[in-house]
């Protein structure tokens, strides 16, 4: 099989800084639609199931992140009673993830909501504009397989992959004051 | 010039080790690192800086800050800029605005000679009649507009936008604004203090020992409480639910940034704004106020002046008397209004003062004349909030008059008194804006699904018990028995209100409006209270009876710049884009898509497709991932046509309308599985039929079990067509593509270029054999590009938008929104097949069977006589040798495969008859003959290469 193409083709500044941008949009991603209530997980909360990424995305909708192999084994947990569809979303959604002390601060220029701890905590799901953008928003402190944070303020971002280049651009553009960089 | 430099003073700000030089209208100058442009200027001895609007008399600096209505100067191809705020840097180059050919001699002063037809209203009463004149008035009005020059040059500013949550956000950095900004935060409330200025401290900066000594602690406070301070920087409005919109001028990126703070608690301490007085020559430069000289002398230590005579109706009036004497500074005579003495003039030659005209008669001889004679209480954002301030007499100020639960008032707007009891105050409302946040931050906390679970009940709302701050008495210190100017930057003088009044705009709300008064650079700060007072001796009423105007957003005049921010065009791009780029498309955005419009000759690429193979990037179809047992009666309900027994591996084309009947989109749904099928719209109605879909699902048949999930950029799509197509697929596909088993209007799945999970459907929009490829798009350049390479000895190549409109045009394929219209609806198509009233429902079937026997127009392919014509698109189909207006042409292109003009219309059900002539109107007038054609398709109308 060929190699993922992502939808960020750009060349940017990369560096071990503080504040970092990475490009996730390979990373596998489910969609998991149910009239159940799946793994626990509520609307705009998140949680590990396995090595995977659960995020309920939306009332009757999980998004499942991770390697191929941990969003497989996670989706054999769904509970398949009901009316439940999973549905493949990895070329769907662009994902980044924006990393650092100053991470909020870069989301702050971009997206009118509250990231306050207490608002918005480590495993908080949020749907929102971003730069104009319809984007979900994980908040993910702790970082999914492959992927540490170092317990850092940590943001999962994915939205439609056509506007995955313009996200991108808009997020190092609102980065640069803050020293910005890209990391793999 | 002569230097007008002080010894160094124990509050100033500047770094006398640190010298920036400057111009001034061209002339090199110098100051200090720390200086603003004013204090520069007036460092340097310059005195006349601007002339006033209208009649442009030279005008001095009054107030020296923001305020300053006669500090507007340009700097570089920055116009209208606050010289008595903007920092001085190096290299500035200041000039003096709308002067001509200088400051020192401008000619357009001559206005003055006919000054007294000049009134307010002027222009509305002269420039009305004769109408037909008015664009030569324009021309000649616009030469005397006030304000700087712009350059369209300039590259545009950084000007970027911030969200905030804050607890309390504090308008205003004085020692009220400080003490309440650390009292919150002490009490746990995130706070976000605004000062205008630069540094926080408010008048405590120009002030006394002990002033500055308050001043330094408070600081100190403010940042071990951990609060978040915003210098130079205005909230410049307050809008609902505490709404607040912050302008930052001190961003170290941004030449400015709007902050949207949505804050629980708003604390307004803007402090109090120290008000003219009116009297003849009260516009002549070296007419200051006490806060003015103040700042001059103590934070920039310059010389205001060589002589004064200062008149005080208060301690800062007395504070700036003892200062200029502390200075070295003369002060001639102290005119004390307290007991009753009063300024009548400050008279002298047009550019300065000679002599003050004192109350009792006498004379004295002063360059300087320092009035202090009462305060406005900017209550902007109480004003924004629902509050309507009232006068108070005894403090001849106006002050708030309603309390409001989430904007809380402090320092001096909301009293007066000692410093001790307006800190204590403050602190009190820090505490309670906390309290009271905290009750909001917890009721938006337990209602916010994503944010940390709450404990406990909502505590109650706090009260306000806080000790209300006393007014001091104060002088009522408003016009002295001669006329003055009122607002400065309107240069509307206290006669114009007067004459106003008496013309009946005796309405203080019509009266600001008639005269323009309050309404400059300035915003009221400086001349509401003084152009009250003027009208209520006007109207022989009190000031109370009167009443104020109401003080909207902004608190301060606001950028284009910063109200525009940063702007956001998300665009959209498949994943095939980098190949359009580097292969030469033009592109043209479709919505928010950037798509190849061609490669450089769209009627080539049309040849080729015919005669070879041509691949095009169709991503933008939308397409919808339909899952679950009613998709059928999903599909059913959202098209004219009929879905319950779609066999799996086929695709059906159908209709969609709106409720009214009008087509609302079209497209294609194949089914992929038992309880699997991808429905394709237009690009354009990707959006629009998702949400429609979900309506129906979600308010009328809530008890159908159907998934509707958009995967529009999920996949990328290519349609591969031409002759050739089926070899080029057959070429990298696992998938039997034999025409006896993939046959015309059917979907496989398979493997295409290696790639897996891939759906090829068998349809065709440009009327030749066509394989529509959707390619999990992490893949789709590499398929692309695998289509590309595997076809070099067929002929492939790309083909953009408009070839493919072409080729859709020469088979007669109707595009919803451009052959179709807001009125449109589905029997004009011409596809009566697919209209099935006798369904038991679809959206838009009652108007449907209602419409069943009118007059529709129909769409029909129409053939000018002369091959070579081609009318526009939208030319007026009319009944001969009238205008009478009959239909339209809705697409039209010159045809590379038939060499001549093909077109799609609009015409009534009457005239839809192959073979009817028609008269079309081009573009340039001309009438030309045109005939309807047998079929929709001017190419292969028995669609055999479709089929082929």
């Amino acid at each position: 099989m060929a190699e993922f193409e992502s939808p960020v083709l750009k060349e940017y500044p990369t560096g071990g800084g503080d504040l970092q941008l990475a490009d996730m949009s390979a990373t596998t991603k489910l969609l998991v639609r149910s009239d159940l209530e799946q793994f626990g997980v509520g609307f705009g909360a998140s949680a590990h199931v396995g090595e995977a990424l659960v995020c309920g995305s939306r009332p009757g909708e999980w998004l499942l992140m991770g390697e191929a192999g941990d969003c497989a084994g996670a989706a054999d947990r769904v509970n398949t009673g009901g009316f439940t569809n999973v549905i493949d979303h990895t070329h769907s959604r662009a994902l980044f993830r924006l990393t650092g002390a100053r991470a909020t601060s870069v989301l702050e220029k971009l997206c009118g909501l509250d990231w306050t701890d207490s608002m918005t905590p480590d495993g908080a799901v949020v749907s929102a504009s971003v730069a104009k953008v319809n984007s979900d928003i994980i908040r993910n402190d702790t970082g999914i397989a492959g992927n540490a944070t170092g317990g850092q303020p940590s943001y999962l971002i994915a939205c439609d992959r056509s506007f995955g280049q313009y996200l991108f651009d808009v997020l190092m553009d609102a980065g640069t004051e803050f020293d910005l960089t890209v990391t793999s | 010039m002569s230097g007008s430099r002080l010894p160094p003073q124990p509050a100033e700000v500047i770094d006398r080790a640190a010298p920036v030089d400057f111009t001034w209208n061209g002339k090199p100058l110098s100051g200090f690192a720390g200086d603003t442009i004013a204090s520069a200027l007036v460092g340097n001895g310059v005195r006349i800086v601007s002339r006033s609007m209208k009649y442009h008399r030279p005008r001095g600096y009054m107030t020296a800050d923001y305020w300053d209505p006669n500090g507007l100067v340009q700097v570089g191809d920055d116009p209208n800029v606050r010289s008595g705020h903007r920092l001085l840097t190096a290299d500035m180059e200041v000039s003096a605005q709308n002067v001509w050919p200088s400051l020192e001699h401008d000619v357009k002063a001559a206005s003055r000679l006919v000054g007294r037809f000049l009134t307010a209203g002027f222009y509305y009463k002269t420039f009305m009649r004769p109408q037909r004149l008015w664009p030569a008035y324009e021309k000649i009005l616009a030469t005397f507009a006030p304000g700087g020059r712009i350059d369209l040059e300039t590259p545009h500013g950084y000007h970027d936008k911030r969200y905030a949550h804050p607890d309390v956000v504090v308008a205003g950095g004085g020692p009220a604004g400080m003490a309440a900004a650390v009292a919150a935060a002490t009490a746990g409330a995130s706070v976000m203090l605004v000062e205008h200025g630069h540094a926080l401290g408010g008048h405590l900066l120009w002030g006394g020992a002990d002033d500055r000594s308050l001043a330094a602690e408070l600081r100190d406070a403010v940042d071990a409480a951990g609060v978040e301070v915003i210098t130079n920087s205005t909230v410049t409005g307050r809008y609902e639910d505490n709404w607040v919109a912050i302008v930052q001028r001190s961003h170290p990126v941004a030449v400015e940034r709007l902050i949207k703070a949505r804050s629980k608690v708003l604390i307004a301490a803007p402090g109090l704004i120290e008000r003219p007085y009116v009297f003849e020559g009260n516009d002549k430069p070296g007419v200051m106020l006490s806060g003015a000289v103040r700042r001059l002398i103590n934070m920039y230590g310059v010389r205001p002046g060589e002589s004064a005579v200062v008149f005080s109706a208060n301690a800062d009036g007395d504070a700036a008397a003892d200062d200029l004497e502390r200075a070295g500074i003369h002060v001639a005579s102290l005119v004390d209004a307290r007991r009753g003495e009063t300024v009548v003039a400050a008279r002298g030659p047009a550019k300065s003062v000679k002599t003050v005209e004192l109350g009792d008669g006498s004379k004295v001889h002063a360059d300087l004349l320092v009035t202090a004679t009462g305060w406005t209480a900017p209550t902007s954002l109480m004003n924004m909030a629902g509050d309507r301030p009232v006068y108070n007499e005894s403090a001849a100020r106006f002050v708030s008059a309603t309390r409001i639960d989430n904007v809380l008032a402090c320092g001096g707007l909301a009293g007066d008194g000692s410093l001790d009891q307006l800190v204590a105050h403050a602190q009190a409302t820090g505490r309670l804006a906390a309290d009271r946040a905290a009750v909001v931050h917890h009721r938006i906390q337990s209602h916010t699904a994503r944010a940390r679970s709450v404990e406990g009940d909502e505590p109650p709302w706090p009260d306000d018990s806080r000790e209300p701050l006393p007014l001091d008495p104060h002088p009522a210190l408003f016009r002295s028995s001669t006329h003055g100017i009122v607002d400065f930057s309107e240069d509307v003088g206290s006669k114009d209100l007067v004459a106003a009044a008496n013309e009946g705009y005796d309405s203080v709300e019509l009266l600001k409006r008639f005269t323009t008064a309050t309404m400059g650079p300035a915003q009221g700060k400086l001349e509401t209270v003084n152009t009250v007072a003027v009208l209520a001796e006007a109207r022989s009423e009190t000031i109370a009876e009167v009443g104020t105007t109401v003080w909207r957003p902004p608190y301060a005049p606001i950028t284009l710049g910063a109200l525009g921010g940063r702007i956001f065009e998300p665009v959209r791009v498949s994943s095939i884009q980098p190949w359009h780029e580097t292969n030469g498309a033009v592109p043209i955005l479709a919505g928010a898509w950037i798509r190849p419009e061609h490669y450089g000759d769209a009627a080539a690429e049309v040849r080729n497709t015919r005669a070879n193979v041509g691949i095009t990037d169709v991503t933008p179809l939308g397409k919808l991932d339909l899952r679950g047992p009613d998709v059928p009666r999903l599909l059913s309900q959202l098209y004219t046509n009929k879905w319950m027994k779609l066999p799996i591996g086929s695709v059906r084309y159908g209709i969609m309308c709106a409720e009214d009947g009008v087509v609302l989109d079209d497209g294609v749904t194949g089914r992929l599985g038992e309880e699997h099928y991808l429905m394709t719209t237009t690009s354009s109605g990707a959006g629009t039929i998702w949400e429609w879909a979900e309506n129906w699902l979600q308010t009328e048949h809530p008890e159908w079990q159907v998934h509707v999930t958009p995967v529009t950029t999920g996949f990328t799509s290519i349609n591969v067509a031409g002759p050739n197509a089926r070899e080029l697929v057959g070429h990298l596909t696992d998938i039997d593509l034999d025409p006896a088993v993939f046959e015309y209007m059917r979907v496989r799945t398979g493997t295409v270029a290696g790639i897996s999970n891939c759906f090829m459907w068998r349809i065709g929009f440009t009327g030749e054999l066509s394989y529509e490829l959707h390619v999990p798009s992490g893949h789709g350049l590499h398929v692309w590009e695998a289509l590309l390479d595997a076809g070099t000895d067929l002929g492939v190549a790309a083909f953009g938008l408009e070839a493919q409109r072409i080729m859709r045009l020469e088979k007669g394929h109707f595009i919803v929104g451009q052959d179709t219209d807001g009125l449109t609806k589905a029997p004009t198509t011409g596809m009566d097949s697919l209209i099935k009233l006798d369904k038991p429902d679809f959206a838009g079937k009652p108007e449907l069977v209602w419409a069943a026997d009118a007059d529709l127009p129909r769409i029909v392919a129409i053939q000018t006589a002369n091959p070579r014509e081609v009318p526009i698109e939208a030319a007026q189909i009319v009944r001969a040798g009238s205008n009478e207006i009959l239909g339209r042409i809705t697409s039209s292109r010159m045809s590379p495969t038939l060499k001549r003009s093909i077109c799609l219309g609009q015409v009534p059900e009457s005239l839809a008859v192959g073979g009817t002539e028609l008269t079309v109107v081009m573009g340039d007038g001309r009438r030309i003959k045109a005939r309807v054609m047998e079929h929709h398709a001017h190419f292969d109308p028995e669609g055999e290469r479709l089929r082929g």
